[in-house]
């Protein structure tokens, strides 16, 4: 996994998921020791449950954002937490409690996700505007096109079977949303592993004119995954909005930095070519478990930021060494 | 005869184990052009290069003004009075014309500021001397990366006679200019020398030599092996000391096979793009093609326009079907593959796994839809083992390879799909020895078997050795289409050249 070990392959290297789920393993050990924290084995377990699924949602907004950077070219997608915010102003505004309407609801979101990443990709390739700018813009398009739609005024209710799969336990102890991320993540692995869109997926990423030239078609790659990543971020949108019960045009930029977070601490490469899905899980979880300790020390908001910054800084400096490597 | 400003004697330059200069010598005089002549590879560009201290030598002596010298960078040699202008642009692109001419000899105010008026005027003053031959987006204000290719040349040139040199040497400055702007370059030439400046002039075309030149050290394999007096020679001459002794060596590898009854599979009728100025040829089956010429004639952008990644004008008919590719994906699916001059930046994705690199143009074959990694996996163990590939394993990552073994999977990778048209751009580049046996016994191979092969090499001894016809190709144009006894090294350092005038060696090429 780690390229340092092509010098001296004796030496013990771990792969930054396992690093991050061994970090995981330790953080979650620390804040049992807290004054509020678990001390039986059922409130360690119920506590664990609540981590997971917190977390689950920032590793599901992290699924499009691993694809978008692993492609390289710079790519990152600043417009999922809009995207985000508007799949769950879709479904509670549109599904209105009624059960019978979730599926419809649903393909309206992956859609309305899907334009919006073909947009982006769309102005990336063929505008030549760099993923940073252009997803930045694009976030603000959309944010704008929610509060002039809804004139900031919205009324809804999410559909009982919602609730019932996401919020409440499926299996005494376990959330359903627990279920679902499982089968994304499978689901990713499949796509990123097995797939041909994902082997051409890290080509694009590490070099785009040997890509080409082996026949990869190197701009509609692109495209298509912004226009997937935009597809998951509104999709983890009709779900978190399952979990919350409630939305709002900001409901999901609180998830876009941790989203980024994860995928860089589950080990994927910020300049593309190289990551893996089961990175941004473990990302993700160790994210959730900072934000819960940081919580019940009571910490401010601010302070927590400046925290999370810091991280990501830190996370760049380890992992961002072999850069060489690449053409 | 003159007196000598600058002399080299016995330069030597090694790039690790490999001698680029092995008795580099040469003398300059004030007021005379002198020719630096040599096919690729026989170390003109290196001999200049140390002169100017861009790169140091390894023994010899260089003498000037009657005092030995070394320089350890250009900007040393820059103040003693030497100057280059290069092929390879060194001009940079964010900055102004004016502030590139005058980088680092900026004109200064009272206060020491830079004055930028009197830079902008003196550039303007400058540019006259080309003038009429640009377009008027070229001004001193103007950003260089915003000028085409001749014209930026221009802007070196200028750049270079703006120091006021004692000693200046133009490397291949002519390559990327039209011929109005040549004369002007010759003119600004016969007033440098007028002033009895010390001129070398490294050029790969015979008609400009012939027309500028005093005289003409010829190179090869890194030696002076002769000098002329250009009012007293002929192309043909300074031919047979670029080639030397080793003429009619015959070919122990091609096949020799003959043609003439098959049908053609790759007709090309007139390729045009900003490479290509009308390139026609036709191959028939299992033919083994070279190219040849000198570097930078359009060679490569042939293969990546019969590959489908450039945009060309001209028809392309292989296999009986007109095509028009317009991305390589195309050309891949009629069974053509292209293996690219530089296997890091074209040819390789180094953070990837060697399995993944020979399976990139292949995955499609897998699908099912999930790929079907065991048969995928032994398909590349197989092709590993057949290549003699010197592997960990085949998930290790490509950058974990050896030179030669790296290039090994940018030829499995196509392979693996059983091409019918293989194109090669200078594949040995870099490869070491037993690896380019290796190589060459694998074209013979594919050739036996049946595959089409048009295989661009800058190195002549290779073209000679495997092909039984060459295409020589100068200025984005088939020069020459030399094939059985017209397949020399002679004829075909000759026609590199742009030499016309020969009697003995150039009989029309039959070739349709």
């Amino acid at each position: 996994m780690n390229d340092t070990n092509i010098q001296n392959k004796k030496r013990f290297t771990i792969s930054p998921p396992v690093t991050a789920l061994i970090i995981a393993l330790v953080l979650f050990l620390l804040s049992g020791l807290l004054p509020n924290g678990f001390n039986d084995w059922a409130s360690a377990l119920r506590q664990a449950m609540n981590i997971l699924r917190l977390a689950s949602f920032i590793a599901i907004i992290g699924a499009g954002q691993t694809l978008v950077i692993i492609s390289g070219g710079e790519g990152i997608d600043l417009s999922a937490g809009s995207l985000v915010s508007v799949g769950a102003l879709i479904t509670y505004i549109l599904i209105n409690g009624n059960n019978n309407l979730i599926l419809p609801v649903l393909l309206l979101v992956l859609l309305t996700g899907a334009f919006v990443g073909l947009l982006n990709g769309l102005g990336i390739m063929h505008l030549k505007i760099s993923p940073f700018v252009m997803t930045l813009g694009m976030s603000g398009v959309v944010q704008g096109t929610v509060i002039l739609l809804t004139k900031g005024y919205y009324d809804g209710k999410v559909a009982p079977i919602m609730t019932q799969i996401i919020a409440r336990d499926l299996v005494p102890g376990i959330p359903g949303m627990i279920f679902v991320w499982i089968i994304i993540g499978i689901l990713m692995t499949l796509l990123l592993e097995r797939t041909r869109y994902g082997k051409e997926l890290f080509a694009i990423g590490v070099n785009r004119v040997t890509a080409r030239l082996s026949g990869v078609r190197v701009t509609r790659m692109v495209v298509l995954t912004y226009v997937i990543a935009g597809a998951l971020a509104a999709f983890a949108g009709f779900l978190l909005v399952g979990y919350t019960q409630n939305a709002g045009p900001n409901l999901g930029n609180q998830y876009l930095f941790p989203s980024i977070i994860a995928v860089a601490i589950g080990g994927t490469q910020m300049s593309g070519g190289k990551g893996s899905y089961f990175g941004t899980i473990a990302g993700a979880i160790v994210i959730q478990l900072i934000t819960s300790l940081l919580t019940t020390m009571q910490l401010p908001q601010a302070l927590q930021q400046i925290i999370f910054g810091s991280l990501l800084l830190g996370i760049l400096v380890v992992y961002g060494r072999d850069k060489s490597l690449r053409a | 005869m003159k007196s000598i400003v600058l002399c080299t004697e016995n330069i030597e330059k090694r790039f690790g184990g490999v001698i680029a200069l092995k008795d580099g010598s040469i003398e300059i005089r004030p007021g005379e052009v002198l020719a630096l002549v040599g096919s690729n590879g026989s170390g003109k560009s290196t001999l200049t290069k140390v002169i100017t201290g861009v790169l140091s030598s390894d023994g010899g002596t260089i003498t000037y003004h009657d005092k030995p010298v070394s320089y350890s960078n250009p900007m040393a040699a820059q103040r003693a009075g030497i100057m280059a202008v290069y092929q390879e642009l060194s001009l940079i692109p964010s900055l102004t014309v004016a502030q590139n001419i005058w980088l680092a000899n900026e004109p200064k105010t009272r206060f020491g500021s830079i004055d930028s008026k009197t830079m902008n005027a003196e550039t303007a003053k400058l540019l006259t001397l080309f003038e009429g031959t640009f377009q008027p987006s070229l001004h001193p204000e103007a950003y260089v990366r915003d000028l085409p290719l001749d014209e930026r040349q221009i802007v070196e040139i200028l750049k270079a006679y703006s120091r006021k040199p004692e000693v200046l040497i133009l490397d291949e400055a002519t390559a990327s200019l039209d011929s109005k702007q040549v004369n002007c370059l010759f003119d600004l030439i016969q007033l440098l020398k007028s002033e009895d400046k010390g001129l070398v002039f490294v050029s790969h075309r015979m008609d400009e030599i012939f027309r500028i030149a005093d005289r003409a050290v010829i190179l090869r394999n890194g030696k002076t092996v002769g000098e002329v007096l250009i009012a007293d020679s002929n192309e043909d001459e300074i031919v047979h000391l670029m080639v030397g002794s080793n003429v009619g060596l015959t070919r122990e590898l091609g096949g020799r096979m003959t043609f003439s009854a098959q049908e053609s599979v790759l007709i090309v009728e007139d390729l045009e793009n900003e490479q290509l100025n009308g390139v026609s040829f036709n191959i028939k089956q299992g033919e083994l093609v070279g190219i040849g010429g000198l570097r930078g004639q359009g060679q490569s952008s042939l293969l990546h326009t019969l590959f489908g990644n450039s945009h060309y004008t001209g028809k392309i008919t292989l296999f009986d079907e007109t095509l028009s590719f317009d991305h390589p994906k195309e050309a891949i699916e009629h069974g053509v593959a292209l293996i690219p001059g530089d296997r890091a930046t074209e040819g390789l994705l180094l953070l990837r796994s060697i399995f993944e690199n020979f399976h990139l143009p292949n995955w499609a074959k897998y699908c099912r839809p999930l790929l079907k990694m065991k048969s995928a996996h032994s398909d590349a163990e197989e092709m590993g083992k057949q290549l003699n590939l010197i592997m960990e394993s085949l998930d290790a990552p490509v950058s974990s390879l050896s030179g030669g073994n790296a290039q090994k999977v940018v030829i499995g990778k196509w392979l693996l799909r059983e091409p019918k048209l293989l194109l090669l751009d200078d594949p040995t580049k870099g490869v070491d020895v037993g690896t380019k046996s290796e190589f060459y016994k694998l074209l013979v191979k594919l050739q036996e078997n049946g595959t089409t092969i048009l295989f661009y090499s800058s190195d002549e001894q290779e073209l000679l050795d495997l092909c039984e016809r060459v295409l020589v190709m100068q200025d984005g144009k088939v020069k020459a289409d030399l094939s059985g006894d017209n397949l020399t090294e002679a004829n075909l350092v000759f026609h590199s050249m742009g030499a016309t005038n020969n009697n003995n060696h150039h009989e029309e090429s039959t070739h349709a």
